[in-house]
């Protein structure tokens, strides 16, 4: 009997502490810094790049609202503030905002940091011109290689993975690759510091056994100038930014976007093209330009 | 002796069953009205979230954090600069969405298309798709996509702009972000995008419906009836 009063009293104790926890309902407030982008010209909205406010939300630029508009006053974009966040049942405002400092320009790095992304440093997408980070991969033979590996030469990837069901997706840029490639070889005059590669996004199924003999069926008899490799995931990730790629793992299946990028014989991106709507001959005559850039080897 | 040792131990017995029986019926009774009061605190905390009741309704899920619509200016499927003030004192119905997903987006924009029937007379409510990718989606591409699916351009708007506008709204607005998805790539790393938001006239995120559930439609149309009942 004992035994059960003490269980009756712990839990009552219990009881309190959750509804201690869970039943208030008024505003919780957050304090909180950073630095003023922008104020709205009627002063009851200000755009602030704010630190992590702990326990509440990450590092982002966000707008908020003020109740006080004499709270902003005297304050200009550029300030550095501290601040109360007040978070209410249907609404958030700021208040209590004091002046600590001027923001320091920074030199802007590689990175954008990009308002609003809860915090999340998001790779630029890559421009004509850009330099294309030096990405390993494991190609069909099982060995790896880089893409730096085809400096010298024009080279064409693009991403696709063997088990794609769309026939105006993966095989119809495998397809697009197989023609482009013909007319290459054909001409006879064209320079020969060229080259294609096929990456598949799916590195799990698709191994080099698989890959290989899912090339075959591409090239045929002549595998020259266009290789299959498969990319991990690191690659993935940051080629998601800077190539702007999406691949889904979905069931068995992929969801992806389509994504073909020619660089010049330095490495450099020469021309993207996006989707399906690209034919074998620009791709083709886009290849014959990316040849005549400056090499910048000793050949 | 023996048998007086033997009732001694009997009735030591019994007291001790006695005693199991108490604790047990007690602590079942104590536990039961405990689970209540902590169920009844959680539900009036989250009025609107249907509990985990074995029916196949889509729990709505609540946003991880308070969100709300930010300011945006971005294009529609007509080629029309659509900004956030046209959308004021609407109720939203949000997805996220990219044309050349082949596989889990369709599925979500059909329940949006349901959506969009399920509120027909409803001029209060407003369907709005944002694409994640907005390099392929040009207002063109979505234009298809939209007729596929029979939106209607007065009620139904597919957005898409510039990378960064878009992922400002996306990820201050709606979506949280997972860098260490390894079965998913994309520039802004957003989580759930197969899920379809609410916002409320205030321009409030009031939650997710998972849009592969089959029931996500219909569950979707009660919360806005709910919340249009419940906030005037």
């Amino acid at each position: 009997m004992k035994y059960l009063i003490l269980c009756c009293a712990l839990l009552s104790v219990q009881a309190l502490f959750a509804a201690s926890t869970n039943g208030d309902q008024s505003t919780k407030s957050y304090p909180a810094r950073g630095v003023i982008e922008k104020i709205a010209p009627d002063l009851r909205q200000a755009t602030i790049h704010h630190q992590t406010i702990p326990g509440y939300m990450m590092e982002m630029t966000m707008d908020f609202n003020l109740k006080n508009t004499n709270e902003i006053s005297g304050i200009s974009p550029n300030d550095e503030i501290t601040f109360t966040l007040v978070v209410g049942q249907n609404d958030e405002w700021i208040e209590n905002i004091h002046r600590v400092g001027r923001a320091v320009e920074t030199t802007t790095n590689k990175i954008i940091r990009t308002s609003g992304l809860s915090g999340v440093m998001m790779m630029p997408e890559l421009k004509s011109g850009d330099l294309l980070p030096d990405y390993v991969l494991k190609a069909e033979g099982g060995s790896q290689i880089h893409v730096s590996d085809y400096r010298g030469r024009a080279l064409a990837f693009t991403f696709f993975y063997t088990r794609c069901p769309l026939p105006d997706y993966c095989p119809r840029m495998n397809n697009n690759f197989a023609q482009a490639r013909k007319i290459l070889l054909a001409d006879a005059s064209a320079p020969t510091n060229w080259q294609f590669l096929s990456i598949s996004f799916d590195p799990e199924f698709d191994t080099p056994d698989v890959l290989k003999n899912y090339a075959d069926v591409y090239r045929g008899d002549d595998a020259s100038r266009w290789s299959f490799a498969s990319a991990p995931t690191n690659v993935l990730a940051d080629a998601a930014g800077h190539l702007d790629l999406m691949v889904m793992r979905q069931g068995n299946g992929l969801s992806h976007n389509l994504r073909t990028v020619v660089l010049d014989p330095q490495g450099r991106i020469y021309r993207q093209f996006d989707g399906n709507q690209w034919t074998p001959q620009e791709l083709a005559s886009v290849m014959r330009a990316a040849m005549q850039e400056q090499t910048g080897i000793a050949q | 002796m023996s048998s007086k040792a033997g009732s001694k131990q009997r009735k030591g017995r019994n007291e001790e069953r006695l005693f199991a029986t108490v604790a047990i019926v007690g602590s079942l009774v104590f536990g039961a009205g405990f689970s209540w009061l902590l169920f009844a605190m959680n539900s009036r905390d989250e009025t609107q979230i249907a509990p985990a009741a074995a029916n196949s309704k889509a729990a709505v899920i609540a946003p991880d954090h308070p969100r709300q619509l930010v300011n945006f200016s971005l294009t529609d499927r007509t080629g029309r600069a659509v900004t956030q003030s046209e959308l004021a004192g609407k109720f939203l119905v949000v997805d996220f969405m990219f044309t050349s997903c082949s596989l889990t987006c369709p599925a979500v924009t059909g329940q949006m298309a349901q959506i969009q029937q399920l509120t027909t007379n409803q001029p209060d409510v407003e369907l709005v798709s944002l694409t994640v990718d907005p390099r392929d989606d040009t207002p063109a591409v979505l234009e298809k996509y939209g007729e596929r699916f029979g939106a209607d351009t007065n009620r139904w708007l597919f957005l898409t702009g510039d990378r960064t506008d878009l992922y400002n709204l996306i990820g201050t607005s709606f979506l949280a972000s997972d860098t260490n998805n390894e079965f998913g790539f994309m520039p802004g790393n957003f989580a759930h995008t197969e899920r379809i938001a609410v916002v409320d006239a205030h321009g409030h995120l009031r939650g997710y419906f998972d849009g592969l559930n089959q029931n996500a439609a219909a569950d979707v149309a009660d919360e806005i009836a709910k919340l249009r009942n419940s906030n005037p």
